[in-house]
């Protein structure tokens, strides 16, 4: 295995991994219906490729070495860590030889599969683990004997392809949701990377993904690069292709749309003037932007410690959120949030990204607020890593978390903010309404893709292609407790909602309703009542 | 403890309850199917000696806010271990919630060893 090489193999799989994430995403059914399939095995291969990036491994053993560990150090989620665990059977067997024969790689995966296996009692077939075990089945075959690397990895990536398909057939619950395995798929996107970078084919658009994927999700990725650079090339003949390839070389986070006549592009990067040269040379370059995004940070950090020292020194207790959207971000800071880390469905941050923040706040005692089911337990390892008095307040969305934000006062002592805090979330009815990604049966309720789909507290109630009666279903299931006051941030792809308050305030004598921008993706509205 | 069955429904022809020993059974079996889980960690003497409520490695009680469950596993050595911990969480929390269906408390997940 040679650095150069595996560099090469590993970008062309993160690329491919990359175009295919929203979709992988969607499909994610098992073991638990969280949408975040694709994003964490892309997490999890980018913290391989800055690893390589980064590596100065002279042989085959000590690049096998740099990716096991980047593999093990970045895994996020549960197809992370099975990932983690696959690559590091596959580079284990590779780094005890230097070149790289048919012969070897099968034993690769093999070894890839076993040691996957290894890591669970009970393994479950019809998911990440039966797609790598056929495999290497493939690999091992007799009539593959002969081949060179490339057309060994071709005929896995083929069987690859075959298993996912079936993986309906082995698990009940991928049958009954109309999908195939998100892991797997993720696993034969990343192996098809490989083959195209092994025999330098181009790797085909996909182009439904790329265009949902918009700048705020490529902000909240974390970028190593300082300078968030983003032009327009007007010209002719304008190869977008080329283009992306080109600044591919020079930093991340990158978006390139457009035409041949007129290409926006968005990149990370520590050298915005290349970025620019690469622009001018095809086309005229206009509506330049360069920000620096630590400056940004700092700003934001400066913006933060700012009041007078006397109005810091009445500050008793700081308060930590996790939440997604810049709308909420700005309701929990006006609320009283000393700092607030994006996060949510579907990009976790991790127990440091906390911990950063809960050392960041000004204060000795500081309560945090996870707002997603998903972030809790990585909050509360926060939590018992720091030395300040940490207190975290479960709130498992951003709504309930809201409603918590509701009883925090920052001149109130720490016990007094968790106990009125734990009170508001108790009490408190929180709703989600969000477009069904496919057709399936979810706590006895029929949901069709493209219909509108209702959640009271994480339970779904109502799926029906008109808004107005998903949201009154809502909203009637939320104020059941005799609640009279209701929340409603509105996200990405929000409708118009104005004319809702009439409507609520009719079916709902003396309730009051207020709504905020909260520019939350994937969810148009959640309602919280209290 | 709780010995006695967690009442899941009540119609008007009785009602349906569910024993703390099939809600650890879910809970044991769902935590040996997490990716990272080789083995369920054995319980001290004398809970051993206490014969409701508990399967190996599993804690199950029913407090007035909902099931509070708390749970002993051994995990394959080099994984990162707080995202098998939250894998093995969400996922206990999502199965008891789709096949119980009472409010849950907590989950709270005990790394108890790491195999070689």
């Amino acid at each position: 295995m040679e650095l150069e090489v595996v560099r090469h193999l590993a970008r062309s799989a993160l690329r491919n991994l990359e175009a295919h994430r929203r979709r992988i995403d969607d499909l994610n059914v098992y073991p638990v219906p969280d949408g975040d399939t694709g994003t964490n095995l892309t997490l999890t291969l980018r913290s391989i490729v800055e690893a390589l990036d980064a590596s100065t491994a002279v042989d085959s053993e000590a690049v096998a070495k740099d990716v096991t560990r980047a593999a093990l150090m970045g895994a996020r989620g549960n197809s992370g860590v099975i990932f983690s665990q696959i690559v590091r059977g596959f580079v284990e067997v590779l780094g005890r030889h230097e070149g790289v024969s048919g012969a070897l790689l099968s034993r690769a995966f093999r070894g890839a599969s076993d040691t996957a296996y290894r890591a669970v009692k009970r393994p479950v077939e019809g998911t990440m683990l039966t797609v790598i075990r056929e495999m290497a089945e493939e690999s091992e075959r007799k009539e593959h004997r002969r081949l060179r690397p490339n057309e060994l990895l071709q005929a896995v990536l083929a069987r690859g392809e075959d298993a996912v398909a079936r993986t309906p057939e082995l698990l009940d619950v991928l049958r009954n949701a109309g999908v195939v395995d998100a892991g797997g798929a993720g696993l034969v996107e990343i192996a098809r990377g490989m083959v195209y970078g092994a025999t330098g084919e181009e790797i085909p658009e996909a182009p439904v993904e790329t265009e949902s994927l918009g700048l705020d999700a490529i902000h909240l990725e974390l970028s190593e690069f300082r300078y968030c650079t983003v032009f327009l090339v007007d010209g002719e003949d304008l190869d977008k292709d080329a283009l992306e390839a080109q600044l591919e070389e020079i930093g991340d986070s990158l978006l390139v749309v457009g035409d041949s006549s007129a290409l926006k592009v968005h990149v990370h990067t520590d050298d915005p003037g290349r970025a620019l040269m690469l622009g001018t040379a095809v086309g005229v370059v206009e509506g330049v932007e360069i920000a620096n995004m630590h400056h940004q940070t700092a700003q934001r950090e400066e913006r933060l410690l700012e009041g007078s020292p006397s109005a810091l020194q009445t500050l008793e207790t700081g308060l930590v959120a996790v939440c997604p959207g810049r709308g909420n971000r700005r309701l929990f800071e006006s609320l009283g949030a000393t700092r607030v880390i994006e996060g949510g469905q579907t990009m976790n941050p991790s127990a440091k990204d906390i911990l950063d923040a809960i050392e960041a706040v000004p204060t000795d005692d500081v309560i945090v607020l996870p707002n997603n089911s998903n972030v809790v337990l990585t909050t509360e390892q926060a939590a018992s890593m720091s030395e300040k008095r940490v207190r975290v307040v479960p709130s498992r969305s951003v709504q309930a978390g809201l409603a918590a934000m509701t009883g925090f006062m920052s001149a109130n002592s720490i016990d007094e903010n968790e106990r009125t805090m734990l009170g508001e979330l108790e009490s408190a009815a929180t709703g989600e309404i969000t477009v069904a990604s496919r057709t399936a049966s979810l706590d006895g309720i029929e949901i069709r893709e493209g219909e509108y789909l209702g959640l009271v507290d994480d339970t779904a109630v109502v799926s029906d292609p008109d808004l107005d009666v998903v949201v009154h279903a809502v909203v009637d299931r939320v104020l059941e407790r005799g609640h009279t006051f209701l929340t409603i941030l509105t996200g990405d792809d929000a409708p118009a909602v104005d004319g809702f308050v009439a409507a609520f305030e009719a079916r709902h004598p003396g309730l009051e309703v207020e709504i905020h921008d909260g520019g939350q993706p994937h969810y148009p509205l959640l309602v919280v009542a209290q | 403890m709780d010995r006695e069955p967690f009442v899941i429904a009540t119609t008007d022809r009785g009602s349906i309850a569910v024993s703390a020993d099939a809600v650890a059974q879910i809970v044991g079996s769902a935590a040996a199917e997490s990716y990272g889980v080789v083995a369920l960690a054995g319980r001290g003497r004398l809970s051993r000696l206490v014969p409701w409520g508990i399967k190996k490695g599993v804690d199950v009680e029913l407090r007035p806010d909902g099931l509070v469950i708390q749970l002993r596993v051994v995990v394959e050595h080099g994984l990162k271990l707080a995202e098998v911990a939250e894998a093995v969480r969400s996922r206990i929390h999502y199965e008891l919630e789709r096949m119980v269906g009472l409010p849950i408390a907590s989950v709270e997940v005990h790394i108890d060893g790491v195999r070689h």
